[in-house]
């Protein structure tokens, strides 16, 4: 197989949780020919491949032109990372003035917003997380060598997390990370407002588990996407009510003050805008 | 992503020609390489330009400050974790949250576990195959080239590695962007089990790191020959420290001289009001230098001028090895991948020493800030070099303004003269062939440019 990666409005995380798979990641490249990836080999231009690990939206001009390459090129697309699947964090908000740079340069210019990858690129597998865990982008790899099946998680974060939710009464709410919340504790019993309940799963609640809320990087469950009456924030309102006894405006109140922060990784993404054209900031 | 060296873009400017090298590879993100001719068919300048921008920082602004840390390790995938860090504790430094001790001794172990294991994915990754293979065509100039000649050596990376990352995951969780440091301290303290199982991991890994110590200078020594153009790095170079001796969490920024001249030694909230943001037409990233510094570097090779201290015997002794070999100051570019190695072992040692001291195991994890309306500064010696955040939170702890300043900023002046200084003396015409590409790329990956990072 021809295999190549790219980055295209990426902070690298992606690229380096791939990277962080070690010997395994190489030792199955060396099986294989690395097609073009500026991380990894010198090659200046895109050339036909098999599969390609592209990680990051597409934000301006030239990534726009590397995306329409791929397409050309590329017999299959993994999307890696949440930038990649959903936009990512540089969509959480509309676009803001660049930085000022001469129009003759030759800088990219912006687009004016970020896009997820598929809106340019047929995707063949899509892989959110931020990033998604090294292990994980390897499974994906191998399942398009005919190895495996592609790694689907459909639980929650809640499914995978160690930590038991009671029912109980919740004095106030924070958006505290954590702050040192007994083991075994859900971290909304203490008043913390993890996502873990409308979040895909597959993390292994990597951040519950060590006592910092989950912020929702591998964007929305297969329930939260499974129908019209779902949504991130309409299911985190249901949980915590239920969850704590609350009331169900009071609760709204709560968590349409911080609405942002719940579609952090996803909000460029058209299903979802979609589906909760209301709830979206800023629509 | 259209151009191979041999198909060179051309324009007029400055009354020559203007040639571009893209995209400049084995790097993190996106940039090229402008040379710029005179008409007389002579460099006039090289440059690297950065080609991306997402402005992360100015998605803080409006937001809950207790968000921003974990959006803001997002600026970059090498060093997310030290955005993270920097983020709180401009927080604390704002809202006056005392640190508790235990907090302060786990930041510092994940400091230096994510160093080392961000330094081992240079290593492998950039370094080795500039070192191992720096003429071979460029289809094997690359980890899986080098992997199928001398799989032995890349192996014993790949281990050091792999305690390394596993090492970070029982700590904290994940490897590139962890939710555990948070405002006011971190989210929960290691238990027995997992700090001596992240002991047990890194006593593992002494031999590897010894002979991949070895293999590296045996390359550098050979390659310093094929290399060294006689164009050395000048300016200052700056470290966070504590009493002079770098440390990633130092409260205090040590400038010094490469040539003749005095240290200046400043505080974090000194180091944003004496910095200098310069902005130019031609790069999205905006380079920064200090009053009367105006070519600082920043990173492995300042911190390894600075020297290591005496608390990690094995680390100061190869380094002072170094001095008497290449002489003070260590002023020449290759020396910059010796340095990653010896902070690699630095790491490692460090990391042992805190985890044989260890006491904090149940200790108090966070002290959960209090905002009014107030700023905050930071700073925190990457990976990659010095990092600065400055915030402002009104009195509800929302965000009114927010600045970071990364290591390829502070770096860009100096990489960018250097830079020319090698393309002066290696560029013979407009016609970039592959070795002298591979030289210029050289010159800048010495620097470890994050673009991401750099312009946020
Ligand atoms: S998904 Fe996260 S880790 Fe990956 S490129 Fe985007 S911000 Fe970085
Ligand atoms: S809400 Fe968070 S802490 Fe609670 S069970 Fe779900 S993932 Fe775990
Ligand atoms: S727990 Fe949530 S935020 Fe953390 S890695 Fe998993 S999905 Fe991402």
């Amino acid at each position: 197989m021809y295999i190549a990666t790219v980055a295209l409005c990426a902070c690298g995380g992606c690229h380096n949780s791939l990277l962080a798979a070690g010997e395994p990641f190489v030792s199955l490249l060396s099986e294989h020919t690395i097609s073009f990836s500026s991380y990894l080999f010198d090659r200046r231009t895109i050339s036909p491949s098999d599969v390609v690990l592209a990680t990051g939206g597409i934000r301006n001009h030239e990534e726009l032109e590397i995306a329409r390459e791929i397409e050309r090129t590329s017999r299959k697309v993994i999307a890696v990372g949440s930038c990649a699947v959903y936009g990512g964090l540089p969509g959480a908000r509309d676009r803001e003035e660049p930085p000022a740079v001469s129009e003759g340069a030759g800088l990219p210019e912006m687009l004016e917003n970020v896009m997820p990858l598929d809106s340019i690129v047929g995707v063949e597998l899509y892989l959110p997380g931020c990033p998604p865990p090294p292990g994980l982008i390897l499974e994906s790899l191998k399942s398009l060598e005919g190895r495996y099946e592609p790694p689907h998680f459909d639980g929650t974060v809640c499914s995978e997390c160690p930590r038991t939710v009671e029912v109980k009464p919740v004095k106030s709410w924070s958006l505290h990370p954590g702050c040192g919340v007994p083991e075994g504790s859900c971290l909304l019993n203490h008043g913390l407002l993890c996502l873990g309940p409308v979040t895909r799963g597959g993390c292994l609640a990597a951040c519950p588990l060590e006592g910092s809320i989950c912020i929702g990087c591998r964007g929305p469950s297969d329930m939260v996407l499974s129908s019209q009456l779902h949504s991130m924030y309409s299911d985190m309102v249901k949980y915590v009510t239920l969850s704590t006894a609350s009331r169900r405006e009071k609760v709204e109140k709560k968590l349409s003050a911080v609405l942002e922060t719940i579609y952090l990784f996803t909000r460029r993404d058209p299903v979802i805008r979609a589906k909760v054209k209301e709830r979206v900031p800023g629509e | 992503m259209s151009n191979d060296v041999s198909n060179l873009e051309g324009s007029e400017e400055l009354g020559g020609q203007k040639v571009r090298l893209y995209p400049v590879t084995r790097i993190q993100g996106r940039a090229d390489i402008e040379i710029i001719f005179t008409p007389y068919h002579e460099v006039s300048e090289a440059r690297f330009r950065a080609l991306e921008v997402r402005g992360l920082d100015r998605l803080a602004v409006g937001m809950p400050a207790l968000r921003v840390p974990q959006v803001l390790s997002r600026i970059c995938g090498s060093c997310g974790p030290f955005h993270q860090l920097a983020s709180c504790m401009a927080l604390e430094n704002a809202t006056g949250a005392v640190l508790p001790a235990a907090a302060g001794t786990v930041r510092e172990l994940l400091c230096w576990l994510w160093l080392a294991h961000s330094h081992l994915l240079s290593i492998i990754y950039t370094v080795l195959p500039d070192l191992a293979l720096p003429m071979s065509d460029m289809a094997v100039r690359n980890i899986t080239g080098i992997y199928m000649v001398e799989q032995e050596a890349v192996s014993r990376l790949f281990r050091i590695q792999a305690a390394f990352a596993e090492a970070l995951g029982t700590v904290a969780g994940t490897l590139v962007h962890p939710a555990m440091v948070v405002p006011g301290g971190v989210s929960s303290i290691p238990d027995v089990r997992t700090l001596s199982h992240t002991a047990e991991l890194l006593e593992g890994c002494e031999d590897d790191l010894r002979e991949t110590l070895r293999l590296l200078e045996m390359l550098i020594k050979r390659d310093a020959q094929m290399t060294f153009t006689g164009t050395t790095l000048e300016g200052h170079y700056m470290a966070a420290t504590v009493e002079g001796v770098p440390f990633p969490l130092g409260d205090e920024v040590t400038v010094k001289p490469f040539g003749e001249g005095e240290p200046v030694v400043l505080s974090h909230r000194q180091l944003l009001d004496g910095m200098v943001e310069a902005p130019v037409q031609w790069s999205y990233l905006v380079p920064v230098s200090l009053k009367g510094a105006d070519h600082l570097l920043t990173g492995p090779l300042s911190r390894m001028n600075m020297g290591y201290g005496p608390d990690t015997k094995w680390a100061d002794l190869e380094c002072n090895k170094c001095v008497e070999q290449w002489g003070r100051p260590l002023d020449r570019e290759f020396l910059a991948y010796m340095a990653l190695m010896l902070e690699v072992i630095r790491a490692w040692e460090k990391s042992r020493l805190l985890l044989e001291e260890w006491s904090p195991a149940g200790g108090v994890a966070c002290a959960a800030p209090e905002f009014s309306a107030a700023s905050g500064v930071s700073v925190v010696d990457s990976p990659r070099g010095v990092i600065l955040h400055s915030v402002s939170v009104d009195g509800s702890g929302i965000v009114e303004a927010y600045k970071v300043v990364s290591p390829l900023q502070f770096n860009c002046p100096m990489m960018n003269r250097h830079l020319s200084g090698i393309a002066r003396k290696v560029v013979t015409g407009i016609e970039i062939t592959d070795a002298v590409a591979q030289r210029l790329q050289f010159a800048v990956r010495a620097f470890n440019p994050c673009v991401p990072c750099g312009t946020h």
